[in-house]
């Protein structure tokens, strides 16, 4: 399969988060994403019209620009996703050659360049539509922590911490939940936390496209079929953040062991787009399914001790920067194992 | 014995952390990067004008410590002039270390470390040990003003470049009626912090380099066709 054609059908298979985004957040968001894509277009064909060659037509600039929209929030300045997506261009791709030579990815590069240039803007989110709580716009994984940070009583589960403390969901996931906890679940004997609907499709504050993860996993699922990406990097990356997070994550708040919430936590942020959609990039990430798996793991311990002991965001964009650091040497490292192992074969 | 040997001076760690880093650690600001510029113009000029002297002082062909030198200094006489460059950058060091905290003790504070450092930086780096052509007092002199001139201009460069995007100010030394800092308002509201850690130094400084590379190679191309074209 092309680049091109790798780069246009990622894209495709974003739309639809691009798209619940714009519904969610309205016209700041739209703004932002018209912003970014544009930046990154427009330093595209800067750095190649001089060399004779517009790259525009493969796509990955408009890729670029459109993952950098979904990562950051709604309202933003302009300024923040236009810099963020000129920054991946210019400096991360086109300073080393272009596509296929660069070490990292270049939207993971220009939004850990935003979240180190302008923390403060990468903050400040937006409420979604229909959300008038005081707290509607804060995440419900900042949220998580400032509930934590509070002395008193421990709930088990995050959506019971942050139901404690009075966290804004909308009418709508009251409504269902009640529905569902009183028609379907009471008989069972078990119950459907407050939160839940609202968590699971994404109808709270975080980046723009970051925070639905049924759609998000609909573009995986097309891009999986198309053979776009392989199931091992996304699946080992959320399978040991998951588990790190079930075993330790409740351990500094006080929860005790395997009292994590790791739902809870890979809902949250933008784990589940940076997984499917930048993790994978098949520039920066090995190039055999061993070297996968062992990168996915690698992103997934990154990102646990970033979310629950860093200070960058949710802690997945500087681990997959951190994560393309050692994709060469992973790459180099198999090579030389399976050189080894023909050699034995041969003797 | 070469205190410093060329394998050593060559290596891309050693120049990255002895010379690099210090450098990159005080252009943040353009005042600080003019201070640490002027200072090693003056350990480069002075040292390479004391050495050209003291060497001039002996007669031609004398060895310096009795080894005979048929074929150029000897071993015995490289570690003379080894340390004789050593010690006069230290002395020159030490004497601008302690004229900027008489003159501008904030300067000299923010300096902290790499002022002292600059003997040793300069050493490695190949500009203040000693010069195994012999030139005169005052082709010494000029080469070493050259030496400088381009040290401070790349220092200045990036320091402002880091300061101007990455505070939003440009500080300069504060004259009568002028406070000595310049602010340029959209950018001192929201700069772009991550050209003020050391990695955006690094990335100034390699931008740098390659522009200076990129103009080097367009002259070299423009030079055979200009001798073609004659």
């Amino acid at each position: 399969m092309s680049t091109s054609r790798m780069a246009w059908l990622a894209s495709l298979s974003l739309l639809p988060a691009a798209a619940w985004g714009i519904v969610l957040f309205g016209l700041p968001a739209l703004i932002v994403l018209v912003v970014s894509i544009a930046s990154a277009a427009a330093a595209e064909a800067a750095a190649t019209l001089p060399r004779g060659k517009v790259t525009l037509g493969d796509g990955s600039a408009f890729f670029t620009g459109l993952l950098v929209a979904l990562l950051m929030p709604a309202g933003v300045p302009a300024y923040v996703p236009a810099a963020a997506s000129a920054f991946g261009i210019l400096v991360v791709k086109q300073s080393f050659g272009g596509l296929g030579r660069n070490w990292m990815n270049p939207a993971m590069g220009g939004v850990v360049f935003a979240l180190l240039s302008w923390p403060g803007l990468l903050s400040q989110w937006a409420a979604p539509l229909g959300s008038a709580a005081a707290n509607a716009a804060v995440p419900p994984l900042e949220a998580l922590r400032a509930a934590l940070a509070a002395p008193g009583p421990r709930d088990a589960t995050p959506l019971a911490v942050l139901a404690r403390a009075g966290y804004g969901f909308s009418g709508l996931d009251s409504a269902a939940v009640g529905w569902v906890n009183s028609h379907v679940l009471a008989p069972l004997g078990t119950r459907l936390q407050p939160g839940t609907l609202d968590v699971l499709i994404g109808h709270v504050a975080g980046g723009i496209g970051s925070t639905c993860a049924p759609l998000l996993l609909a573009g995986a699922a097309f891009l999986l079929t198309f053979g776009v990406i392989r199931w091992h990097l996304p699946v080992f990356y959320i399978g040991t953040f998951g588990l790190l997070a079930f075993v330790f994550g409740g351990l500094g708040t006080g929860q005790g062991w395997l009292a994590g919430g790791p739902l809870f936590q890979v809902l949250s942020g933008s784990l589940v787009l940076a997984a499917f959609y930048a993790a994978p990039d098949p520039v920066t990430s090995p190039l055999m399914n061993t070297g996968k798996c062992i990168l996915g793991a690698a992103l997934g311990v990154l990102t646990f001790f970033l979310r629950f002991f860093g200070s960058l965001g949710d802690g997945v964009a500087a681990a997959i920067v951190l994560g393309n650091c050692i994709s060469p040497l992973l790459d180099r490292w198999m090579e030389r194992r399976k050189v080894q192992e023909l050699g034995q074969g041969v003797a | 014995m070469d205190t410093v040997s060329s394998r050593t001076r060559e290596a891309p760690l050693v120049m990255l952390l002895l010379t690099l880093v210090p450098s990159i650690a005080v252009a943040v600001r353009v005042a600080d990067a003019l201070w640490l510029a002027a200072g090693a113009v003056l350990v480069m000029t002075g040292s390479s004008v004391a050495r050209a002297i003291l060497d001039g002082a002996r007669p031609a062909g004398t060895p310096e410590t009795g080894t005979p030198a048929a074929d150029g200094p000897g071993e015995e006489d490289r570690t003379a002039r080894w340390l004789r460059a050593l010690v006069i950058s230290s002395l020159l060091t030490a004497a601008f270390e302690a004229g900027l905290l008489a003159v501008a003790p904030a300067a000299s504070a923010a300096l902290g470390i790499y002022a002292p450092l600059l003997a040793v930086n300069l050493l490695v780096a190949g500009k203040g040990g000693p010069d195994p052509s012999g030139a005169s007092p005052l082709r010494a002199t000029l080469s070493s003003l050259r030496n400088g001139a381009w040290f401070a201009g790349g220092l200045v460069a990036i320091a402002l470049a880091r300061e101007v995007l990455g505070a939003g100010t440009i500080t300069l030394f504060p004259v009568s009626g002028f406070g000595g800092t310049i602010t340029l308002s959209p950018l001192l509201d929201q700069p772009v912090r991550a050209l003020g850690f050391a990695g955006g130094g690094l990335l100034c400084l390699g931008y740098l380099v390659a522009a200076v590379r990129a103009v080097l190679a367009r002259k070299g191309s423009a030079a055979p066709r200009a001798e073609a074209s004659r």
